[in-house]
């Protein structure tokens, strides 16, 4: 893994500020949201105890049936038309009060407006059997039709029904029935409508006619000879008390909610029989309801429960777990948090609880919510800040940590590259990058540079020994031959002059190799001093080529070039001097009777000559070393090579700017020397 | 010899190795020559003050005096312009055997040398000056084109004007124009000039030449190489 990819990876843990700046909101958020409920936990039991001063506006525990049996009598916006729709009343059809029916739901609703009472049904009854005069107004046989009775009743005394039964749809006429007997109620108005699987029944009646007793009961008859099936929506032998709202808590309640805020007061049941106040409407802002921050906000902040639960039940009896609780007595509260709108709701429930001689007795509850608009646009806010700071930050220090990883690694390849460079150019003097950095960088470079410098001295000290060697060796020699010439000219006898020979044939050779080993030397003198002139090397090598034939007469020797002319800058004789290096290596790695093929070709503007001979294949170890210093190949009887041919052929291929590489071939070695062409110079 | 009859010539040579000093002194002695060795350039000066030798054979490197051989050279060169001096060395180098030429030595040799040829040299050069004191004789010129060679006296004249070659120079120059458009290769020429020489030392003596003559005349190409064969004279 590279370094910068590794700084990379470490600059993630910046990552960590922002999740600690979450964690901070959450918990500001955590904590203001307590402060809040703890206050409005406060206010909902001062509230409370204050609503425990009307205890005798709450409705007595009921006895007879259960609270759900229970008519609520919605409050009224508006004045409904009675005309068998349930749309003019401008309720949520949740709030419709449903009831098992023998062909399906019967759904019923009671609602109040001014001094009127309206009465709402909806009955599943495929096959309606319409009153006649004789059915409309009893129901006990022998013939039956299909009817809706309104019961309401003051136990234990008294109990009137209302009947509502068709001769056909429209507008009908309600019978009330008493102990007395029975009579066209005219101040009741109703409406029977037929709907496809049933009918509808609607009817205003005087709130003075009702009881405060109230109850349902759908007779459903398959015809008119049968006796009706009787679903009543309650169960016991009378309806329980209907639930009314109460205009006294209505007014208090009014007097004590504060602005913002919602009063809701529920009898013991959970019916709510007062509410005041209206929670916030949140503003629908746009860029905080849909955008990225509130996906992140609704990740962090603790989820509430959905916010329509906080809403005043349809049905009008609360029965959400926090009202329940206190109606058992346990003050509680809960957090609603709507999940598309901003709106989140804090919402206490506070039992009522009327503390007299009989001991305590719970009135109801008393449910005090607030929108926690504050809290919300500030951990809001909050958040937008902490997110665009944190990004900035880890940006930034991501930015910093891969752009000083850029630099770190930038500056490390620039080292390695210099110093393989170095290396292979073989110029290890030459300062290094980051040589005078403080750092640690800077210590390898300078260790580099140094082990650099060493290794330069080293091969100095190798590419000059065979000159210094040669050269000191000189003088002892020319001592030796000088002795050995002064020596032939004494009277020797033969055994002398024998051994004198010998000698000189000694000095000879050693002549010859001390030539040899200063030969590098003297062809690097050569180019520094010499003139390039411009020549046609295919003429020059044509020439060359035809005198090696005469020399090495046991070698036979090809030269074919498709080039029209070659021309080249340099120094022929050096050129020359170089291939006498090759073809003498040629030689000596072929056989008698061998041919040695000597090439010219162009080659993207450089001229490439080749000179290839049979033989033995180049140990691979080889291939690097061949062209250095004192790096022979050959063994046995040729071991008086000194290795130092390849390397004068290389000084001078160099010193023409060109290269020279070897390389094994099918039965046989390749040089492949290349020479900048005149045209690319 | 011939010489026994007349006073003897007088070399000196300065050369602070002692072996080689007095093999060198041994088989001046036995051509007949009077040989004064110096191991260095003080000792030798002292001794030139009242008369000069008639050829000085100079090592470079004297001693502690690393180109104390050089600075002898500049000296006697100062105090006579037709002194020979031949210098004799283990330094092998392009660039010292210029200077040493530079300085107006007659001739750059290195300890390779065998003494039969070195002998020859100091003969030639003892002939040159015996030559320059007699009038010229036409019998020894050559003329090649614009070449004309004294071989008694060992000047090459290249449009009438004076090449000054060297010893070696000479030597070769003689060889090719003697058979004009003749190919000389490297061991012929190496043998005309009574010396075994490498073939990067033909090269540089090759170009040292023609760089003499082309400072007299730009146009001049009249040596010729035959790339992988040697070199020849173009006459005219």
């Amino acid at each position: 893994m590279t370094l910068k990819r590794q700084l990379l990876l470490v600059s993630l843990l910046a990552l960590m500020l922002p999740w600690a700046g979450c964690e901070f909101i959450r918990e500001t958020e955590s904590a203001l949201r307590s402060g809040q409920q703890q206050m409005l936990a406060g206010t909902a039991r001062a509230l409370a105890n204050s609503m425990a001063g009307y205890a005798e506006e709450y409705p007595d525990r009921i006895v007879n049936g259960l609270p759900t049996e229970q008519l609520f009598l919605q409050s009224l916006g508006t004045e409904p038309r009675i005309d068998g729709y349930f749309d003019d009343w401008l309720l949520q059809p949740t709030s419709l009060k449903s009831v098992r029916g023998t062909e399906g739901p019967i759904q019923m609703a009671i609602g109040s407006y001014g001094r009127m009472v309206y009465v709402y049904v909806d009955v599943r009854d495929k096959n309606v059997i319409y009153a006649t005069a004789d059915t409309a107004i009893l129901d006990d046989g022998p013939l039956f039709a299909d009817r809706v009775t309104l019961i309401s009743s003051s136990p234990p005394y008294l109990e009137e029904q209302f009947v509502f039964a068709a001769e056909a749809p429209g507008a009908i006429v309600s019978y009330k029935q008493d102990q007395y007997g029975f009579a066209p109620e005219p101040a009741i108005k109703a409406h029977w409508q037929d709907v496809p699987g049933g009918y509808r029944v609607e009817a205003r009646i005087p709130a003075d006619l009702l009881s405060t007793s109230l109850g349902l009961v759908i007779s459903n008859t398959a015809a008119r000879n049968q006796r009706p099936a009787r679903i009543s929506s309650y169960s016991g032998r009378t309806p329980p008390p209907a639930v009314r709202p109460s205009g006294e808590l209505h007014s208090v309640a009014l007097n004590l909610v504060q602005p913002g805020m919602r009063l809701l007061v529920t009898d013991a049941s959970g019916w709510r029989i007062a509410m005041a106040g209206e929670l916030p409407v949140v503003a629908t802002d746009n860029s905080f309801g849909k955008g990225w921050s509130r996906r992140i906000y609704d990740l962090l902040v603790e989820s509430g429960e959905a916010v329509t639960s906080a809403e005043p039940d349809a049905t009008g009896r609360e029965q959400e777990p926090y009202v329940s609780a206190a109606l058992s007595g346990r003050e509680m509260a809960s957090w609603f948090r709507g999940d598309d709108s901003g709106l989140a709701i804090v919402a206490v429930a506070a039992p009522i609880i009327d503390r007299n001689s009989q001991g305590d007795q719970i009135l109801g509850a008393l449910i005090l919510q607030q929108g926690t608009d504050a809290i919300l646009s500030l951990t809001n806010e909050g958040l937008a800040r902490l997110i665009s700071l944190t990004l900035v930050a880890t940006l930034l220090v991501a930015g910093t940590l891969v752009g000083y990883a850029s630099w770190l690694s930038r500056r490390i390849r620039h080292l390695s590259v210099a110093a393989l460079d170095a290396l292979d150019n073989e110029t290890l003097q030459a300062a290094l990058p980051s040589a005078l950095a403080e750092d640690e960088i800077g210590d390898l470079s300078r260790s580099f540079s140094s082990v650099l410098q060493q290794l330069g001295d080293y091969n100095a000290y190798l590419r000059t020994l065979a000159s210094k060697l040669s050269h000191e060796l000189r003088t002892p020699l020319a001592i030796v031959t000088s002795s050995l010439e002064n020596l032939e000219h004494e009277a020797l006898n033969e055994a002398s002059a024998g051994y004198t020979a010998r000698a000189r044939e000694g000095t000879d050779r050693l002549r010859r190799i001390l030539t040899a080993m200063s030969e590098a030397s003297r062809v690097e003198e050569l180019m520094e001093h010499a003139e390039p002139e411009s020549f046609d090397l295919q003429k020059v090598l044509f020439s060359t080529v035809n005198a090696y034939r005469d020399v090495y007469k046991e070698r036979s020797f090809d030269f074919d070039s498709t080039l029209p002319s070659a021309p080249a800058t340099g120094s022929p004789e050096l050129i020359i001097q170089m291939l006498d290096k090759l073809v003498d290596n040629a030689v000596g790695f072929s056989a008698t009777g061998d041919t040695i093929r000597i090439g010219l070709d162009g080659e993207e503007g450089q001229l490439l000559l080749t000179v290839t001979n049979p033989g033995p294949p180049l140990p691979d170890r080889m291939r690097t070393q061949l062209f250095d210093s004192m790096v022979s190949m050959r063994g046995g009887e040729n071991s008086r090579h000194l290795g130092l041919g390849l390397y004068v052929a290389k000084l001078i291929v160099e010193g023409h700017g060109g290269s020279i590489a070897a390389d094994n071939v099918k039965d046989g070695v390749v040089f492949e020397v290349r020479l900048p062409g005149q045209d690319s110079r | 010899m011939e010489r026994e009859s007349e006073v003897p010539k007088r070399i000196a040579i300065i050369e602070d190795e002692a072996a080689i000093r007095d093999n060198y002194s041994a088989a001046f002695r036995r051509e007949g020559y009077a040989v004064e060795g110096f191991d260095a350039r003080e000792p030798a000066l002292n001794a030139f003050l009242n008369r000069l030798p008639d050829l000085v054979v100079i090592d470079i490197n004297l001693k502690d005096d690393v180109e104390g051989g050089f600075e002898l050279c500049r000296e006697l060169r100062a105090r006579s312009s037709d002194l020979p001096i031949i210098f004799l060395t283990a330094r092998d180098s392009e660039f010292d055997a210029v200077s040493g030429l530079r300085l107006g030595a007659d001739d750059y040799l290195t300890k390779d040398i065998s003494l039969p040829h070195l002998m020859a040299r100091i003969a030639a050069l003892f002939r040159r000056m015996d030559a320059m004191k007699k009038p010229q004789g036409n019998d020894s010129r050559l003329t090649r084109g614009d070449l004309a060679i004294d071989i008694e006296r060992m000047t090459v004249h290249w449009q009438d004007q004076s090449v000054s070659l060297t010893l070696t120079e000479f030597w070769l120059v003689h060889a090719m124009a003697r058979y004009p458009g003749h190919v000389k290769n490297r061991q012929q020429l190496m043998d005309a000039a009574q010396a075994v020489l490498d073939d990067n030392t033909i090269t540089s003596h090759i170009k040292r030449i023609r760089r003499k003559f082309i400072a007299i005349d730009a146009e001049f190409d009249a040596i010729e190489t035959v790339y992988g064969m040697g070199y020849r004279w173009l006459g005219n």
